[in-house]
This record gives C-alpha cells, structure tokens and sequence, in this order.
C-alpha cells in the first residue's frame, strides 16, 4: 500500500511537466553554521556566463557618465572589495561622496543594504552608485543604452538571458547581482577553527572570548553583524542622520548599520565616515570616547560611563581575533 | 485503510485540478481606460499639458494659484473584476527581470498607455472593479523587474529608498518658490517649478514608512457583458485638479517639492478621490 502510495506522490510531482532545468547554480556551499542566503536565488539562478558578465559590467567605467568610474574604483577586491583609501567615497571628477564604501562580502545573506538601511533588495543597489551625482554621475536609461551599442555586451546578455530581445535594466543588475552574490566570505582561519581545520592561537582564543562578552551581541556570528540599526557613539549631532533619513523617526537619529566585522583588519578606514584610519583607533574609541546622546545603545551604557571597558591586553587580544577573520581565499581567488 | 482510499481519491482530485489547462468555455476581453480630466466648475475638460518651462498657467487651485502641468504618470495593478454571480477574476500580477504582468503605467504622454486590455477573461456580467494606485510589496520585493516596472524606462522608482512611485507629477505654478530637485521636467533653476512623487509601500506606524498606495473599488451603473463576441470599454476618469483640490487644499508656495513617502500623505488622499467610474460601452 505505501509504495502505492509513493507512486502517486510521485506522479503527482511530476504531473504537470513544468520542466525546471535545475541548473546548478554556482553559489558555493555553505558552511553547516550559515544562515541560508536572503536573496531569492531561484529568481536569478547564477551561471558561469552571467557570473563572469557580472564582473566584467563591475569592472567596467562604461557605467558611469564619463567611462572613468567603475563599482571596482570603489570596491576593491585586494581589500575585500571596499575601498583602501578614501574615507569619503570619491566618484567622476574627483566628486567626493557622503559616506565610507562598505566592503562588498556576504551580501547574499543581507537583508537591507547601505549604512541607513535604505535599499531592500542587493537588485536595488547599483542604481544608487550609477544615479548618483557625487559617484558615477549616470542615469540607468543611457547606461543601458551604451550597453546596447556596444560590440560585445549584447551577445553575452542574450546568452545568459535567452529569452531577451534587447538589453534592459533588470537584467544589466540581475547580472551585477549574480558577481557579487558570489562574493561569500567564509574561508577564513576563523572558519577553519570552527569546522575544527586549525585553531587559534591562545592571543587569539582569548580575543574571541572578550569579542564574545563585549562585541557579539551586535557583531554576531557568524555573519559578524545582526543587522540592526544602532548608535555606538561616534557623535552628539549628527550630521549623517543614518537609519532615521529613511525612517524619519527621532529614535533612529544618528543609528547606523551594523557592519560585518568579517576582513575588517583588511578594510581601514572604519565607520560610516571612515572617521578612524586603524583598529585601536576604534577600540579606543569604544574604551574612551563613547559619546552620550538620546539615541546610544544600550549596550554601551551598561558601566559608570559609556562605552565598552577594554584593557590594553583586550585589545591586543581582540586584534588578534579580528585578524582571524581575514579571508585570503575570497581576495586571491583568480575568479573574482 | 479507508482513510487512505479517501486520501487517494483527494490526490487524484487534487492532480485533476492542478493541471487543468483547458479555459474555461468561453472568455472574452475587456477595455478599462483611465482618462486623464479636469473637472472645471462641475465640469469635465480634456487635460491640456504644457511643455517644461512653459509660464502658460491654464489652472487654478482652490487656494486661487495658477499652475500648469508637464507630466503626469501613474500605475495600476492589481485589477480585480466582480461578476454579478459574486464570481472575481483577479488580473494576473506578475513581476520577473524578462516582464510584468498585471501592472499598468498610465503615461499622460502616451495615449495607449492609458487603455488597458483585459483579455482572456471569462464570459460573464461584470459590474464591479477593484484595482490599486501603486505597485505593493510584491512588485518591490522581487528586485529588479522588467516591463512597466523596468526603473530605467518608468523612472518611476526611488533609489536612495526603495520602492515605486505611485503618481508622478510635475508642472510649474506662479505661486511656487522654485528649486526643486529630482524631476524629470523641471529643471533645478526652474524658478516656479513643482513635483509632486507620491508612494510608500510600507506601513510601520511611527516612521515614516506610510502607505501611500490606494485601493479603490467602483460599482458600475450598469453590468459590463463579456463573451466570445462583445468586449465591453469602461471608461474610467482621473481628475487631475482633484489633486491639489479635494480633501486637503494644497498650498504651491513651500510645498511643491514632494519625493518620499511621508510628505505625500494629504495629495495621496486626495489621489484616492480623484478616480471616477464613468461609464460603460458595451
Ligand atoms: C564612488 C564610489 C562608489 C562606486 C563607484 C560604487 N560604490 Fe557601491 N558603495 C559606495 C558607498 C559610499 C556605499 C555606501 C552608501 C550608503 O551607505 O549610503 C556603497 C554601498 C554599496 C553596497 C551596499 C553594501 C552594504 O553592505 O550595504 C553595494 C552592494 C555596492 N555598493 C555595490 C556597488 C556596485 C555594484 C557598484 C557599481 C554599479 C558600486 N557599488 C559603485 C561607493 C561606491
Ligand atoms: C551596540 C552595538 C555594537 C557593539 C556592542 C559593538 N559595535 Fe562595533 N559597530 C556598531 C555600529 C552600529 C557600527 C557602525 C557605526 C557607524 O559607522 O556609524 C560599528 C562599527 C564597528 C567597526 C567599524 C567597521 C567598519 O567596517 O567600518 C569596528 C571595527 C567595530 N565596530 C568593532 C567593534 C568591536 C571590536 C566591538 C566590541 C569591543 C564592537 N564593535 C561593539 C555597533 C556595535
């Protein structure tokens, strides 16, 4: 009766003949300890044609007004994809921008995007770069257009997207999209000690203890952000609003997204500002220069003065932990 | 063992069901066309729009400032019709990289933009519509989309928060102060220059994330017939005066700048009772 059963199961699966082709995407697999990705991979099954279209449109200045700025300027790869230099983001004509290029790892698991929190969908982002008077100076609809003259980029979009009569937008950030999803970091020494491949040192031990007491309850494993939005006390006017430019809420005032700290020894200058060049300035700050305003989190109000307590071995200690979370696999990896 | 007979009849049912793909006996189709309108003193006019940076000023609002308009643009998705017998056909929506379906930009510059065909719709007497002012969640959600949703040929998406504009519209006043940003018509010197882009998906009370999207629902006089030989045409109408004159009086001097969702409110409301059934040809 039960392989009855099964056989109709069976049937009724197959039933309907809606030939998925099932192509094996080439999203690596995930450690057991990852979440599963936020983005609807299904929608934009990534293959090694659009993978590699992706890149090259990330490399490319086509894409901004006057062909000298591409994602790449501002995203480095050497540095996990941020950029090394410029605290302020720097787009055409040397035009300085508002805010630090975060690094671009992980984004698959995201579930909102840029310091306030903005943008819902990773398909979402590129717009803002290309629109944006300050970076890539462009509008989508030429972009586009540029993408249509061109002597190769129409027969590559019409080999990963069959079914397309002419380039569009969607597609142009289905393929950018397809790039940076396969950007997951998750082969660093941290990685390795926790799928039992090495282990650390006993600087770096107790450093991961002390980030487990006093930063993991923001910068949570094993993504290294729990994505919220949250004042750490950088200032007491904020020039930035943050989180509360979209939500226009008094609460959010000065709140920020909580950046992962995945190759963070890698990805100077620190803060939405890149107001810090190196890692003890951002201990120190924490240590000693938390700055009381209505909206700091309360975490960092838990002792006789705000901010998180760290000795001169924590931090020693903590950098070493940081360090172990450099993924040189992801930036040597001759794909990306 | 009679649980499992019944189990196997439902499968069986359930299979039956699941792949039908005959139609039903017979479909028709049906027109609805959105008509752009000013209604002047009770009474309705063709609209006539002004080139960008035209001083011409053909209307007034009810706080007596002169405006005219450039560009107006919206979309309607999520038609929904009920026949008589209380059946609803629910236009497919549909939002994907290569296309949409169910979702309508009504261009004021595109004349076919502004009638939407309803085909393979199943024979019957309609006399009820339903549809939304905006794209919701699900047009947001899937990411970038083509079609009426492409963001670089609708320019009707905001970047910096992501999420569609329901109602685009700009033109100049004399009542306005100028240096608006962000438009497509008006220029950032354009000294008497509105925009008025009205959306927000969202609903989280507190925030500025206010739904701005309207579902509005209209009973027809008479019933809409559908069958293999009649396509009936409803005639719908949008009052573009009805804007900045209905519920709320808006005022062009100091609020003629409006792109995102918590300034929208009031023209939104508005928005929602400036759509009128008018009539139907059979
Ligand atoms: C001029 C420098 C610059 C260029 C060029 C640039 N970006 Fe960015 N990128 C930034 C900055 C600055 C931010 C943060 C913006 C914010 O938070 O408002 C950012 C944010 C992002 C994010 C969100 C990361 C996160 O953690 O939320 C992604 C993804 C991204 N950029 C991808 C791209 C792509 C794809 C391109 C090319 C189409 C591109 N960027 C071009 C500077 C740049
Ligand atoms: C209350 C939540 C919270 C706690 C606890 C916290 N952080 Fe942060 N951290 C943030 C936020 C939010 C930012 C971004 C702030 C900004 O840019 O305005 C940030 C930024 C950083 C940055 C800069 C990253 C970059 O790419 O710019 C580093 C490094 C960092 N934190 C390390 C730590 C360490 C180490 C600890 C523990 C000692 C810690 N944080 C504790 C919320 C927190």
């Amino acid at each position: 009766m039960r392989l009855y059963l099964f056989a109709i199961s069976l049937l009724l699966f197959t039933s309907c003949g809606k030939d998925d082709k099932d192509e094996a995407s080439l999203f690596p697999k995930l450690p057991d300890y990852f979440p599963s990705p936020v983005y609807p991979l299904n929608e934009n099954p990534i293959t090694q044609d659009g993978f590699v279209l992706g890149k090259d449109l990330f490399n490319d200045p086509l894409l901004s007004s006057d062909n000298s700025v591409a994602c790449s300027n501002c995203h480095v790869k050497a540095v996990a994809f941020t950029d090394p230099q410029h605290a302020l983001s720097l787009g055409v004509n040397e035009r300085s921008g508002i805010r630090n290029a975060p690094p671009i790892v992980n984004m698959a698991f995201m579930k909102e995007f840029m310091w306030d929190g903005g943008v819902v969908h990773l398909d979402f982002v590129p717009p803002n770069a290309i629109e944006n008077p300050l970076e890539m100076d462009e509008k989508m609809a030429h972009v586009v257009a540029k993408l249509n003259r061109h002597s190769s980029y129409p027969g590559r979009f019409k080999k990963v997207f069959p079914t397309m009569d002419t380039i569009t937008s969607p597609l142009l950030l289905k393929a950018l999209a397809q790039f940076q999803l396969m950007l997951v970091s998750q082969a660093s020494k941290y990685d390795k000690v926790r799928q039992g491949k090495s282990e650390f040192t006993a600087t770096e031990a107790r450093g991961y203890e002390t980030y487990k007491q006093k930063c993991a309850s923001c910068h949570t494993e094993p993504l290294f952000s729990n994505q919220q939005f949250f004042n750490n006390g950088l200032d007491t006017q904020f020039a930035d609003e943050g989180r509360a430019r979209i939500t226009e809420s008094a609460l959010d005032l000065g709140k920020f997204k909580v950046p992962s700290l995945r190759n963070v020894v890698i990805t100077a200058p620190y803060m939405h500002d890149g107001r810090f060049k190196d890692l003890n300035a951002v201990l120190e700050h924490y240590n000693n220069g938390v700055k009381y305003s209505a909206t700091l989190a309360a975490q960092l109000q838990s002792g006789a003065k705000p901010g998180i307590a760290l000795s001169v071995s924590e931090k020693a200690d903590l950098i070493a932990f940081l360090s172990t979370l450099t993924d040189y696999e992801l930036i040597s990896d001759p794909r990306f | 063992m009679k649980s499992i007979i019944k189990l196997f009849t439902l499968l069986t049912l359930v299979t039956f069901f699941s792949c039908d793909k005959d139609e039903p006996a017979t479909t028709g189709s049906m027109e609805v066309e959105f008509d752009n309108i000013a209604i002047v003193n009770g009474i309705q006019q063709q609209l006539t729009m002004a080139t960008p940076g035209s001083a011409t000023y053909g209307y007034t609002n009810s706080l007596g400032q002169k405006f005219n308009i450039n560009l107006l643009r919206y979309y309607i998705s999520a038609i929904e019709l009920e026949a008589t017998d209380g059946k609803v056909y629910k236009d497919v929506l549909e939002a994907t990289a290569s296309g949409t379906k169910g979702y309508y930009l009504i261009d004021e510059s595109k004349p076919a933009s502004q009638v939407i065909e309803l085909a393979n719709l199943p024979s019957g007497k309609y006399n009820k519509i339903t549809f939304t002012v905006g794209v919701d969640s699900t047009g947001v959600l899937n990411g970038a989309t083509g079609g009426a949703l492409d963001p670089a040929t609708s320019k009707m998406f905001w970047n910096w928060n992501s999420g569609y504009i329901a109602l685009k519209f700009e033109g100049q006043s004399d009542a306005s102060n100028g240096g608006v940003s962000g438009a497509e018509t008006i220029t950032a010197d354009n000294a008497k220059g509105m925009a008025y882009h009205i959306g927000g998906w969202k609903n989280i009370p507190g925030t500025a994330f206010v739904y701005n999207n309207k579902r509005i629902s209209f009973d027809f006089d008479t019933d809409a017939i559908v069958d293999a030989k009649s396509s009936p045409h409803v005639h719908m109408t949008f009052d573009v005066l009805g804007l900045f004159n209905g519920h709320h009086k808006v005022d062009f001097t100091g609020n003629h700048n409006v792109h995102k969702p918590s300034d929208g409110v009031d023209i939104a409301h508005n928005m929602e009772e400036s759509f009128s059934f008018d009539h139907i040809h059979q």
